[in-house]
């Protein structure tokens, strides 16, 4: 075991300084926290200017409504006359105008959020003044309109999140399929730099196969996991200081430890694949063509995983989430969706931990077998039997 | 005692060792030559497990060698491995620990080292960065670090100046006066002459010798009398038995065992003899003879 702890410790203080390492890091931190409050910065203007022309109701009902919170900010801009208002709409001033409680007038069509604002103030102020009027007390009358307004739940599918999610899903697909392609690449290079340079024969003789290749694997996980860990903090760090995380949805604490759940089994998987395969090579030129099959696979789950994110409630994303190796990327990509019962999250887990398994128990093999056979490139037939 | 018995290796159709049988003993420095493609480095492989042999065993102390017997090794390959981005103490240091050296033994172990070889400015240098001939101590520090039990070496003098040979030579008969077997190959039979006590001399994935440098030369059986007469007649040596080589003032003759005396009293009667002996085969000559 000792021998095991370190190869990785090995791995991950000579890869962990390298320069390469250091700015891939922070180049991916700074990129995922800039995606994080993307959203943020294109989602429409949360606040708007109105012209009011003699409309003391309106413009007083607008003025006791602002500061709500998760409604758009209002400004009243009183005008003059109709005319000024209508040149103000025209010129892009003001969003719209309001012109003696009665007309709105804006160019081509008020903004749907800004209309229903601007009508509910209407009502209020109207009702307001209509009960004063009939003799009521304003106070009272204000105390009395004081509603809670109406909460949202759903009882199918939650859609309220839909974008934010979608948004969450495409960044876990960039995110995943960075960190299990670059380790993996480590890996095979890691792999072909010891047996390229003959150091395996001595390794081999000091230590056992499965600890050199289990060694390789740890460490440069534990690196991948660091890297996954720091994006996953500068992502929902960014959010939170641009308070943008009051728009996450509920349960990304799963969405989060799921997604690690998921780097793990993956990242086992083909990182082993990725030994397995460059054991079959001896130099350093040969690599990138004899892991192509890993590089296929994880272009193709990159792929799938894509289309998973735009339609996760599809029947091929439910299927291929289910399949390994798959199951690595769609099935976080789905559950970040949401609305993913449990049973399914079970099974592909549990499918794609077998697969894992017998990719461990497949490229050991292999990789005892080829490992120490430098020269020619090696028959994947040769090695296993 | 390391007992190598009747190693066989086959790749494809062709034959790599046929039955290759000798022994090191504890204390002994022994010298495995042979040509390019004989065998050498098949066999330290094998008995460095890092290749299995098709039949035959490799023996320690009459018991088939283990994984842990084999830990306690110090191995150096045939083509050099290292961490080319590694730097020298850390490699070494690694190195000693893999061996199961604590953190503290792998760090005085590589300090010794280190200053023997003559490293110690190179310590915080990537492995990359020094010349060849560094890099090759740098191997060798690799595979002393651990104080092995036995030496395996393939090719340790291949590409070392005069003074790095003779700091090798130095170390590895420190070894051997310790009690360690030592096995090596080497090209430069000159200096397996020098250093070795008992050499090995493969052909063809066939040990066509193996004993004492001694005994080897006992029993080479062409030997050569070599005489020098100042101020004799040039056909002087005609007419006596044996076969002749001239070469200026220098006779050598060869299958002259029964003549000597004779061939003496010519000698003396054709003018001033200044030498007259027998000539000690050299390595090479042995060699030559046994691959021929």
């Amino acid at each position: 075991m000792n021998g095991l702890w370190l190869v990785a410790r090995r791995e991950i203080v000579t890869r962990g300084r390298t320069k390469g390492f250091v700015v891939g890091l922070v180049l991916s931190a700074v990129l995922v926290g800039a995606l994080a409050v993307l959203p943020r910065l294109f989602s429409g203007p949360d606040s708007f200017t109105v012209g009011v022309v003699n409309s003391p109701a309106l413009q007083s009902a607008l003025a006791g409504a602002a500061g709500n919170a998760g409604d758009a900010e209002v400004t009243a801009k009183p005008f003059a006359d109709e005319a000024a208002a209508r040149k103000a709409v025209l010129d892009g001033d003001v969003d719209a105008a309001v012109v003696g409680d009665r007309r709105t007038l804006a160019d081509g069509e008020v903004d749907g959020e800004l209309g229903a604002l601007l009508e509910s103030a209407h009502q209020t102020a109207q009702t307001q003044k209509q009960l004063a009027e009939a003799g009521l007390d304003p106070a009272k009358v204000s105390a009395a309109m004081r509603v809670t307004p109406l909460e949202q739940v759903s009882v199918g599918t939650d859609t309220r999140y839909e974008g934010v999610r979608t948004g969450i899903a495409f960044l876990l697909v960039m995110v995943l399929f960075f960190l299990l392609l670059q380790p993996s690449m480590y890996v095979a290079m890691g792999v072909v730099e010891e047996k390229g340079s003959r150091i395996v024969e001595i390794l081999l003789t000091s230590i056992r196969p499965w600890q050199l290749l289990g060694g390789k694997i740890l460490g440069l996980g534990v690196l991948a996991l660091a890297n996954l860990v720091v994006l996953i903090v500068a992502g929902l760090g960014a959010a939170a200081a641009t308070g943008f995380s009051a728009d996450l949805p509920p349960g990304m604490t799963g969405i989060v430890l799921g997604t690690l759940f998921w780097f793990l089994l993956g990242y086992a998987f083909f990182a082993t694949m990725a030994a397995a395969l460059s054991s079959l090579v001896s130099r350093q030129e040969e690599v990138s063509s004899v892991i192509s099959p890993l590089t296929l696979l994880i272009m193709a789950t990159y792929f799938v995983s894509y289309f998973a994110a735009v339609e996760p409630g599809s029947p091929v994303a439910r299927i291929l989430s289910i399949i390994p190796p798959f199951s690595t990327m769609v099935m976080p990509v789905r559950t970040a969706g949401g609305g993913v019962p449990l049973w399914e999250i079970g099974l592909a887990a549990a499918l794609m931990a077998a697969a894992t398994a017998g990719m461990l128990v497949l490229g050991a093999r292999i990789y005892e077998r080829a490992v120490l056979r430098t020269g020619a490139r090696i028959k994947l037939s040769e090695v296993v039997r | 005692m390391i007992e190598i018995d009747d190693l066989h290796k086959r790749y494809g159709d062709k034959t790599a060792l046929d039955g290759v049988s000798f022994s090191v003993k504890p204390g002994e420095m022994f010298g495995f030559v042979g040509a390019n493609g004989a065998g050498k480095t098949t066999t330290m492989r094998i008995l460095m497990g890092v290749l299995t042999a098709d039949s035959g065993q490799v023996r320690r102390d009459g018991r088939a060698l283990t994984f842990d017997d084999r830990r306690r090794f110090g191995y150096m390959p045939e083509e050099r491995g290292l961490y080319q981005k590694m730097k020298v103490a850390e490699q070494v240091h690694y190195f000693g620990q893999l061996n199961g050296l604590s953190p503290k033994e792998a760090a005085k172990a590589t300090g010794d080292l280190l200053e023997r070889l003559a490293l110690t400015e190179r310590a915080g240098d990537e492995v990359g960065a020094l010349s060849l001939g560094n890099q090759q101590r740098v191997q060798l520090a690799v595979a002393l670090v651990h104080d092995p039990e036995v030496l395996v070496l393939d090719e340790p003098f291949s590409g070392l100046d005069p003074i790095a040979v003779d700091a090798l030579a130095e170390v590895l008969a420190e070894r051997r006066a310790a009690g360690v077997p030592v096995l090596f190959s080497s090209h430069q039979l000159d200096l397996v002459e020098r250093l070795c006590d008992s050499v090995g001399i493969i052909s063809a994935g066939r040990m066509v010798a193996s004993d004492t440098v001694e005994a080897l030369r006992a029993r080479e059986g062409r030997r050569l009398l070599k005489v020098v007469v100042r101020g004799a007649a040039p056909d002087w040596p005609t007419g006596l038995s044996g076969n002749i080589t001239k070469n200026g003032d220098e006779v050598l003759f060869a299958d002259a065992n029964g003549s000597d005396q004779e061939i003496l009293r010519a000698a003396t009667a054709a003018g001033a003899v200044e030498h007259f002996g027998w000539e000690r085969p050299t390595l090479t000559e042995i060699f030559r003879e046994a691959v021929a």
